[in-house]
């Protein structure tokens, strides 16, 4: 599965254009972080990645094909968006029938959708909320559902949107979780946050926007050592990695055991 | 004794058709002028606390309240919302649960709570422009608050909390949808007023953030505090971890350095005093 971003204009109205040509290629397993500032362009870009906005100029190709040929609906079969507030995605009157929605609208066979919703609903930790009104749950069950209404469909690649957002220890341990195992099975996920520790621990490559285009892209390592650009995207690096460089260590640390073994190597 | 700005005795809530007690046996006090926090897991009972403190529990969100609840020295049974609403503002989680939705655009949204305490309209315009400017919204003042990102909703969230000018501030999860940067702004702005006078009560999963602001921090387990303290009372306490609460990366990478015997044996809760910790760790053997 690949998606390639070529030279991508868009903008909501004609005189304001939010993305200023974008090129991007997005393939293999390894996770991808997108981050930047509120306004960058995140949310607007990752909305071209199944054609829920198409771009003014330029292309966006899902293996090779345009996503002008062919619907949002059925390119969701391939590219799963999880929107940034639950309240836009959810509107059904329980969580089983969230799940069965999109399924049932790409073709999947009943078999196959009742054999999804136990394992979905066993990775998102909702195997007994399954009858609950969705308006019933608590904040981080209502993003788990919108999350696992879009893995019901096995996209091979998930979009989330600000998936952290709101949410406490055990949500991100479940995410990070999730990740690792939609990983595992071959899938690629990408992800908006705002949560510089998350996005360090958790992804292999980090994608910086500013103003609608594309500043860095690398690892978390090559992107949070970059401070001056950092700051000209607005961007602060995890704590333990502010640390690091304010006691100018040359390693870009992560979590604690890295910045143990910094120490030691730096006080050598 | 300092005065106190919210004083909370045994206080117990239940939501009306709901069989679990959502708060139980909850006592603190918050001095005037003081940065108080209040953490814990989702739904331990954070925001059903803070929104008794605006009186919206009992008097809005009905359910059986036992226990007292003190704002200013007077309980929240004897004063109405609106009351309450001149001293104590409450920032939410969800902007679009704040909004008026009366507002055609944003300078309108600002103004509500102004229009309805009479101010007259040359003031109003006034704070209005001043607060846009404070919150970095002028250039949206014309704006459908509705068409606004997340991060801007809770900027005017913020501004229409902010231009009523309580002695009381209660933020609860407010910057959740602000980026890093957008957020440290808000925060030096609470920061300011804090310092100014104005009693903080905030609610954040950011613990580098709790860490650095508060001066006491209340933890929340399922609707009944487990702890309380300073940052480094709270964040040194074994049984954190338990209470579904992870201490700030500063404090664990100090913890783990001065285990090792790489620096002093002490907790660096906040980002300078990890740094001092480990610039001297780094010059002497320990």
């Amino acid at each position: 599965m690949r998606i390639d971003l070529q030279d991508l204009h868009f903008g909501y109205h004609p005189e304001h254009e939010i993305l200023h040509g974008v090129d991007l290629t997005l393939a293999g397993t390894d996770p991808i972080a997108i981050i930047g500032q509120n306004g960058a362009g995140k949310t607007t870009l990752v909305k071209q990645f199944n054609g829920i906005l198409t771009p003014t100029s330029g292309h966006v190709l899902i293996d090779g094909q345009d996503v002008t040929t062919q619907t949002t609906a059925k390119w969701a079969a391939k590219v799963g968006y999880v929107f940034q507030n639950p309240n836009d995605q959810l509107f059904l009157d329980s969580v089983r029938k969230e799940f069965e929605f999109g399924p049932k609208r790409i073709g999947m066979a009943p078999a196959e959708i009742k054999h999804r919703i136990d394992q979905v609903a066993d990775l998102v930790e909702l195997t007994d909320e399954l009858d609950t009104h969705p308006f019933d749950l608590d904040d981080t069950q209502k993003k788990f559902c919108t999350i696992g209404a879009i893995i019901m469909m096995n996209p091979d690649v998930v979009v989330f949107d600000e998936p952290t957002c709101g949410q406490d220890v055990h949500g991100d341990h479940l995410l990070n979780r999730l990740i690792r195992h939609l990983t595992a099975a071959g899938k690629l996920c990408v992800t908006i946050s705002h949560d510089m520790t998350f996005v360090a621990q958790n992804f292999k490559r980090v994608i910086v926007m500013s103003q609608g285009a594309v500043r860095l892209d690398g690892t978390p390592e090559a992107v949070f050592s970059q401070t001056a650009a950092l700051k000209t995207c607005f961007i602060t690096p995890p704590p333990l990695t502010q640390l690091a460089q304010a006691v100018g260590f040359t390693a870009t640390p992560f979590t604690t055991d890295a910045f143990v073994r910094a120490f030691e190597a730096e006080r050598k | 004794m300092d005065e106190l700005a919210i004083e909370v005795k045994d206080l117990s809530f239940r939501y009306r058709q709901t069989t679990h007690a959502a708060l139980s046996h909850v006592s603190f006090s918050v001095p005037k002028g003081s940065f108080f926090c209040i953490i814990g897991g989702n739904g331990v009972g954070k925001s059903t606390l803070c929104n008794t403190f605006v009186g919206l529990i009992p008097h809005y969100f009905l359910g059986k309240m036992d226990g007292e609840v003190r704002v200013n020295g007077q309980s929240i049974l004897d004063q109405s919302i609106a009351d309450l609403s001149s001293q104590i503002g409450l920032v939410f989680q969800n902007p679009f649960n704040q909004l008026s939705y009366t507002a055609s655009t944003v300078a309108e949204e600002l103004a509500y709570g102004l229009g309805n305490r009479g101010v007259a309209r040359e003031e109003m315009v006034k704070k209005v422009a001043a607060v846009a400017k404070l919150m970095r919204i002028d250039q949206v003042l014309d704006q459908n608050p509705l068409d606004l990102s997340g991060g801007q909703a809770q900027r005017v969230a913020f501004g229409s909390t902010f231009i009523l000018e309580p002695k009381i501030l209660v933020l609860d999860e407010c910057t959740t949808q602000l980026d890093p940067m957008g957020a440290d702004d808000i925060f030096a702005i609470v920061k300011r007023l804090n310092h100014e006078g104005i009693t903080v009560v905030m609610v954040d999963h950011d613990m580098e953030r709790v860490a650095e602001y508060a001066d006491q921090i209340l933890v929340l387990a399922a609707g009944s505090p487990v702890l309380q303290g300073t940052p480094a009372e709270v964040f040194g306490d074994p049984r954190l971890a338990e209470f579904g609460v992870e201490p700030p990366a500063y404090a664990t990478v100090t913890q783990a350095l001065a285990q090792r015997h790489l620096i002093k044996a002490e907790l660096g809760v906040t980002k300078e005093q990890a740094v001092a910790l480990v610039k001297e760790g780094l010059n002497h053997a320990h």
